[in-house]
């Protein structure tokens, strides 16, 4: 059977199989992490075939995957698997302190490979309405990773990603219908597919596309955690377990951002790289300096980091702003980088939450006393987070300066410095006050957690410092073939 | 021309049904005003299809009938039933100022909006297109000024049944699957927020989305 084919059967299955296993947690442990290798392996394979230069079609060209969806596509099968691995150490400690109990750790375990499915389903679609509506499902599938619980903040960070999600996604379906309309009969082919879409992006009205990607860009932002439309993101990354705030951030957010670069590229082509570059620069500028804005005042380490997640998705908009083809390779190598250092920094209030009991960064201090190992994991993902050289995320944000100072954006690249100056002095502050000093509240679980719990966080701090400082062929060839498609060159 | 004017006439009582769901205190009423609109949506998908020989539409209208003038209008009054609710909460501005208001930002919206899809519309019924971004604005406002839980399910029902109008106006041919992909989405959106709606009132003792205030910040 096609790879293509099966990497959109095999997690929906999985999920479904999940659902019947027996209530025992050592069987779903172990299932629900070789069915992450499993979905993990099929994914990776798929992106393989890319690399080797091919692009992958199904059913009539509904289905396809070119070199930006593999992108994509590497991310959900990297940082998924990790974190899924993660997860099942996360959910042994709140079910050890009765704070979910073995069904919720079933549907949980279950519900993952549905959102993995939705999120590869986005990432494959040509047919952009089937796009819209598989990124619609990634909200659905994953509203009770985050309300896990029954109680009062669960059920209100719930409420607020599908009531919010919801409505700004209604837009980008606008978008969707309208270039739909505005393609059909005036260009050759299937008008809802992408490629035949962006293959002749030059023939659509310019004044119809210009709306569309406003629409998309509210839709798809909203989604992608966009200011102003941002405020579902920080309550639902704050209250839901380590590992799904890891999954939303690392690679959910990333599918949103998919989603728009494809209407960004159509409209590119068909208006020019002017309008979607200012268009990009004013909602990333408004992002950049929100975000900080608030993450300045977070003493909640998750809630910090789901304000940094804002940040960071303005750091990939300003690339895309910046434009032209060093900035679209910085935002789409940031997205890499972001997933990665996202979902360590994620998980790592996984363990700094079992070490201290609270999330609330004035009632820690003392953490690389008690855990030495966490204390360099969760300063890896900080170190990464504001850029300092030799981590993933100085790459692309030493690319997007690159960018701007070969073009002369002397003042985008005052505004891109000033903001990334707020964001290092916020978080460095924040790291000190948790790692170092004397203990302000209660130590619940005074020690390191075991090298076999802490493994899928030290393979993603391997994988920061790596991509910081080499380059990978593969993922190289990757970025230049989005870049060309995106361009059209 | 005689259908022309029906669907005419079914696209402003669609409208009128609109402001019905969104103002009408009592949910039965306001459940009932959402599978009445959904029905003239069910009639106006046919009378397309009789108009332009669009066979798609045929289809449309009988899973749109099935699944949202029978299933999500049950599921509601289950769920409304179920809570023992009948009244909704005050919403934002008062039981008047909010419909208001409501109508007549959807008006402005709808008319600025219509214009740019007649251009590009299949099929070139000006009130009907309208009338879509008209009901898409209302579900919209429905969100921001309605507190109660089930008016926002209800606000939600009310633009999806918007985006399906505009989706039959300007894109009726798009391939099949779109039209499921949409439909099911929709469907599962309404049931995972019923069961949202239902651990709401169980943990906040009221449907009341305004006292979901503990996660500022």
């Amino acid at each position: 059977m096609d790879i293509l084919v099966l990497i959109l059967i095999v997690p929906f299955v999985l999920g479904i199989v999940m659902f019947f296993m027996p209530l025992h947690f050592k069987v779903l442990q172990n299932l629900h992490i070789v069915f992450s290798f499993a979905v993990s392996t099929l994914l990776l394979m798929a992106v393989a075939k890319v690399v080797n230069g091919n692009e992958l079609f199904a059913f009539e060209r509904f289905f396809f995957l070119d070199a930006l969806g593999a992108i994509f596509l590497s991310l959900i099968a990297i940082t998924g698997l990790l974190v899924n691995v993660y997860a099942t150490t996360y959910m042994k400690w709140e079910l050890e302190e009765g704070h979910v109990t073995l069904r919720q750790v079933k549907n949980y375990f279950a519900l993952s490979f549905i959102f993995t499915w939705t999120m590869s389903l986005s990432v494959v679609c040509n047919n952009i309405a089937f796009m819209w509506a598989a990124i619609e499902a990634t909200t659905l599938a994953s509203v009770f990773l985050v309300a896990v619980k029954n109680d009062k903040k669960s059920t209100e960070s719930g409420y607020k990603y599908i009531i919010l999600c919801s409505i700004g996604l209604a837009f980008a379906l606008y978008a969707t219908i309208l270039l739909f309309a505005a393609a059909n009969g005036n260009i050759e082919g299937d008008a809802m597919l992408y490629t035949n879409l962006l293959a002749n992006a030059e023939q659509l009205d310019t004044m119809a596309l210009k709306l569309i990607f406003i629409l998309a860009l509210i839709g798809f932002g909203t989604k992608a955690g966009f200011a102003p439309t941002h405020t579902w993101l920080p309550d639902v990354h704050a209250e839901g377990p380590a590992p799904t705030s890891a999954l939303l951030s690392g690679i959910l957010l990333k599918c949103a951002l998919l989603g728009l670069i494809r209407y960004y590229a159509v409209v590119a082509n068909g208006v020019g790289l002017d309008f979607v570059q200012s268009v990009m620069i004013v909602s990333a500028t408004l992002t950049l300096f929100v975000s900080a804005f608030f993450l300045i005042r977070q003493h909640n380490v998750k809630r910090m980091f789901a304000y940094h997640s804002v940040a960071h998705m303005g750091v990939i908009a300003f690339g895309l702003g910046v434009g032209g083809p060093i900035g679209i390779f910085a935002a789409l190598f940031h997205c890499a980088a972001h997933s990665f250092t996202k979902a360590l920094a994620f998980c790592s209030t996984g363990n700094i939450a079992k070490i201290y009991g609270t999330k609330d960064m004035t009632k820690m201090g003392g953490m690389i006393r008690i855990a030495p190992i966490t204390t360099v994991l969760f300063g890896i993902a900080i170190c990464s987070l504001v850029g300092v050289p030799g981590f993933a995320i100085f790459v692309s944000e030493f690319l997007i300066f690159k960018a701007a100072a070969i073009d002369g954006k002397y003042i985008l690249m005052g505004i891109f410095a000033l903001a990334l100056a707020i964001i290092f002095i916020a978080d460095f502050s924040h790291f000190f006050l948790a790692s170092f000093g004397k203990v302000e509240g209660t130590v619940v679980h005074n020690g390191e957690m075991k090298l076999s719990e802490n493994l899928p966080l030290i393979a993603l701090a391997v994988l920061i410092v790596t991509f910081g400082v080499w380059q990978f062929e593969s993922f190289t060839f990757l970025l230049d073939q989005s870049v060309k498609s995106i361009l059209k060159q | 021309m005689a259908n022309l004017n029906l669907i005419d006439i079914i696209t402003v009582l669609m409208m009128g049904t609109s402001f019905a769901v969104f103002g009408l205190r009592q949910y039965r009423h306001s459940i009932l005003a959402y599978a009445l609109q959904t029905l003239l949506l069910v009639i106006v998908f046919l009378l397309l299809h009789v108009k332009y020989g669009a066979h798609e539409l045929l289809i449309w209208s009988a899973t749109a009938f099935v699944m949202k003038v029978v299933v999500v209008p049950l599921f509601l009054f289950r769920l409304v039933k179920k809570l023992g609710l009948v009244v909704e909460d005050e919403p934002v501005g008062g039981f008047f100022i909010s419909p208001v208001v409501a109508l007549s930002f959807s008006l402005a919206v709808a008319m600025m909006f219509y214009k740019v899809f007649i251009n590009f519309s299949l099929f070139q019924d000006t009130l009907p297109l309208f009338a879509a971004s008209f009901i898409f604005m209302m579900g919209i406002f429905g969100f921001i000024l309605r507190n109660s839980f089930i008016k926002q399910i209800l606000s939600y029902c009310l633009f999806e049944n918007g985006i399906h109008l505009s989706l039959a106006l300007m894109a009726y041919n798009a391939h099949e699957l779109v039209e499921v992909g949409i439909l099911t989405d929709a469907i599962f959106a309404v049931l995972i927020m019923g069961i949202l709606a239902k651990r709401f009132y169980a943990t906040y003792g009221s449907l009341d989305t305004s006292k979901a205030v503990n996660l500022r910040g």
